[in-house]
């Protein structure tokens, strides 16, 4: 099947493409080296030729000897495929998750956490609104509590009012 | 030998110190807590709690990984044998016989045998770290950058080859490990190399955001997009561990033996680790046992075989580790990343110059033996209570930890998105079947085999058959050869055997799988 081949190949060729111009950019490395050595490039270069044979291989393997290709993929996939997926569920996953980044840096790490972690367990399907609620904002303190208070890690107290409100928590908390 | 036992001593005096004592049983209890979670890896598990560590001494943060990777191999039997849930690879052998002997009316046998074969895995493998681990450093001091080097890649080799699966797809994981290590300023010449005008580049990327991202955050996106379909446990009140009678232990010397010197072996060899061992004590018991042809059945040597190796093979990770300063599996790499972090470079001179460190880890070992069989005997049934929790609450809070983790390091927000791409990475591997440890291996031992290469070159005048006219690297080389050719040898094999017999595809796999 063609488009079973083309998946297959896929990763492989994204691979290449991306290590042959990592090697490219690899010839703009300064060299403060004397002549006859090995300079800077050399071992990035090594490394990206050892992956551009292994993926012309592959991909030659699955171009052209599908069915050997199959067979040996046979040991390396046991198990996994047959359970249903939800993409959506990833794409929202991976979309709260980009934006707890630079949410945290906005709300300060106490507000975007609760927001966090209470759109987490909605995103994955869990419904009871009350055990939502309260892990979120218990978790997020004790987070707070832990890693400022007791481990001295200095987490993002946001900007503006949410600044304010962060600090008021700390003082809430006993941290200084 | 005197000297040694001396030093052991010590070591468990400086062990009953309140930071160690309690570095222990948290990591005891954690590591437990980690393996009876379906959703958590072992390594997971270890690399969630490196965070911790940060303001803790470097023997209190080694002593409570250690634990927790020792507990970590024992905890997941109790879902196994109970629920038929593995909670981590290498408890699925354990789910051939335990469950079977646990669905007969005997759960309480079950635990029982796994909890001696998890005494005895666990005092074996102290034992051997302890005996092992001075006259590999002593070895070792005998080391040249060339030997280094073979050593570094033998290491790597012996990942990708045995890590179990697709060899193409594991040198692909390592390759782009190596690379990562090679983006910030490079060690040898000062030169910056990938850094494309950012400047965090410069620094290089953080392997500890690597590991937490591909493993942690990785997963919980993989499981998130399953569905968050692992059904809530009920049922654990019935748990409870009984003891074999010592006639039917004595019965069982050989499988004992067997095991014991399958998982130190497998923990010695960098790649192999305790899911291997587990895999290769219950083959080598399928094969050599008295009672083969009863295994599956339900019957103790199934349960004790795949136990005693995978927590025999804990003690012989450390030894490389310690000696040479190479881990051979993902939980290793971390404890490593944790030496590190604390600006201790283990290798044969952390003897000389950290001697009461090694010797309370050691001590630790011991005493994480008995601890994690007393945590085990008494207090499973609490333990096992987070079972009954919603698979996306214990997510969330994964992935909370994999950020606030990630950015205590360097209070970076950069870190940040670091992590979230390299959870997408971690996904993408997970989806694609790639091997996440030989990448996490590369990214932190890309810069020690660079070191040591681009040393040898210079000393040797850029002659690279200095790696194999070396006796020791020479012989390191030949392995590094055999570990390579044997994954090769598998491949081609299986191979001719599709062409031949094309009905056999859809079950060559299975053939494979241990």
């Amino acid at each position: 099947m063609p488009s079973a081949k083309a998946k297959a190949i896929a990763p492989y060729a994204a691979l290449l493409a991306g290590a042959a111009y990592l090697y490219h950019d690899a010839g703009s490395f300064a060299s403060a080296g004397k002549a006859g050595q090995l300079g800077p490039d050399f071992w990035p270069r090594a490394i990206l030729v050892l992956l551009m044979i292994v993926c012309a291989i592959e991909i030659g393997r699955h171009a052209f000897f599908a069915r050997a290709a199959s067979a040996t993929d046979g040991i390396e996939a046991p198990s996994g495929d047959e359970s249903p997926r939800f993409p959506r569920l990833l794409a929202a996953g991976m979309l709260i998750t980009a934006l707890y980044v630079p949410g945290m840096d906005y709300l300060g790490f106490f507000l975007a956490t609760v927001a966090y972690l209470a759109a987490f367990m909605a995103v994955g399907r869990y419904r009871r609104w009350g055990v939502v609620a309260t892990t979120s904002v218990l978790g997020s303190l004790a987070f707070v509590y832990v890693f400022m208070k007791v481990v001295y890690v200095s987490l993002p107290l946001g900007v503006g009012p949410f600044r304010d409100v962060s600090t008021a928590l700390m003082s809430v908390l006993g941290i200084h | 030998m005197h000297d040694v036992l001396h030093q052991l001593g010590l070591g468990f005096l400086h062990l009953a110190t309140i930071p160690n004592a309690t570095a222990l049983l948290v990591g005891l209890v954690v590591g437990m807590l980690v393996a009876v979670l379906p959703g958590l890896t072992l390594v997971m598990g270890v690399v969630l709690a490196l965070p911790f560590t940060y303001g803790m001494g470097v023997t209190s943060s080694i002593v409570l990984l250690t634990a927790m990777y020792l507990s970590g191999t024992y905890g997941g039997a109790f879902t196994s044998i109970l629920f038929r849930i593995p909670g981590e690879p290498l408890d699925v052998p354990l789910l051939w016989d335990g469950y079977p002997m646990a669905r007969q009316g005997e759960p309480a046998r079950a635990l029982g045998w796994t909890l001696l074969a998890a005494l005895f895995g666990g005092l074996i493998t102290a034992v051997s770290a302890v005996a092992l681990a001075v006259p590999f450093a002593k070895f070792a001091l005998r080391f040249d950058a060339p030997e280094y080097f073979a050593i570094v890649l033998f290491g790597l080799t012996g990942v990708v080859s045995l890590a179990g699966g697709s060899l193409t797809k594991a040198v692909v994981s390592l390759c782009i490990g190596l690379l990562l290590a090679t983006v910030g300023v490079d060690e040898t010449y000062g030169t910056d190399r990938y850094t494309f005008g950012i400047p965090i580049l410069k620094d290089g990327i953080e392997y500890l955001t690597v590991m937490v991202g591909a493993y942690g955050l990785g997963e919980v996106l993989t499981r998130m997009e399953q569905g968050f379909t692992t059904p809530a446990m009920e049922g654990s009140r019935e748990v409870k561990t009984r003891f074999p009678a010592w006639r039917e232990i004595t019965a069982l010397k050989g499988t004992i033996a067997r095991s014991s010197f399958i998982g130190v072996l497998c923990g010695i060899v960098p790649g192999a680790g305790a899911t291997v061992g587990s895999f290769v004590a219950y083959g080598a018991e399928a094969q050599y046992g008295k009672r083969r042809h009863l295994l599956g059945t339900g019957i103790p040597e199934g349960i004790v075989a795949p136990q005693l190796a995978s927590t025999a093979t804990v003690g012989g990770h450390m030894v490389p580790l310690l000696a040479l300063g190479i881990p051979g599996s993902g939980a290793t790499a971390v404890i490593l990343g944790a030496f590190l972090l604390h600006g201790v470079q283990p290798g044969p001179q952390i003897f000389q110059t950290s001697g009461d460190m090694v010797y309370t880890i050691f001590a630790s070992m011991f005493a994480a033996v008995f601890g994690m069989c007393l945590l085990g005997y008494f207090a499973i049934r609490p333990l096992i209570w987070v079972l009954r929790l919603p698979e996306a609450v214990t997510s969330a809070f994964v992935a909370l930890f994999c950020f606030v983790g990630a950015y205590s390091a360097r209070n970076s927000l950069t870190d940040l998105w670091m992590i979230v791409i390299f959870g997408v990475v971690g996904y993408l591997f997970e989806r694609y079947r790639f091997p996440i440890a030989p990448m996490v291996l590369g990214c932190i031992l890309g810069p020690v085999a660079e070191t040591q290469f681009m040393t040898s070159m210079i000393a040797y005048q850029n002659d690279p058959a200095i790696f194999f006219t070396r006796p020791i690297s020479g012989v390191v080389m030949a392995f590094t050869i055999l570990a390579l050719a044997y994954p090769l040898v598998r491949y081609v094999r299986v191979a001719l055997r599709a062409r031949r017999d094309p009905g056999a595809i859809g079950t060559l796999g299975q053939e494979a799988k241990p």
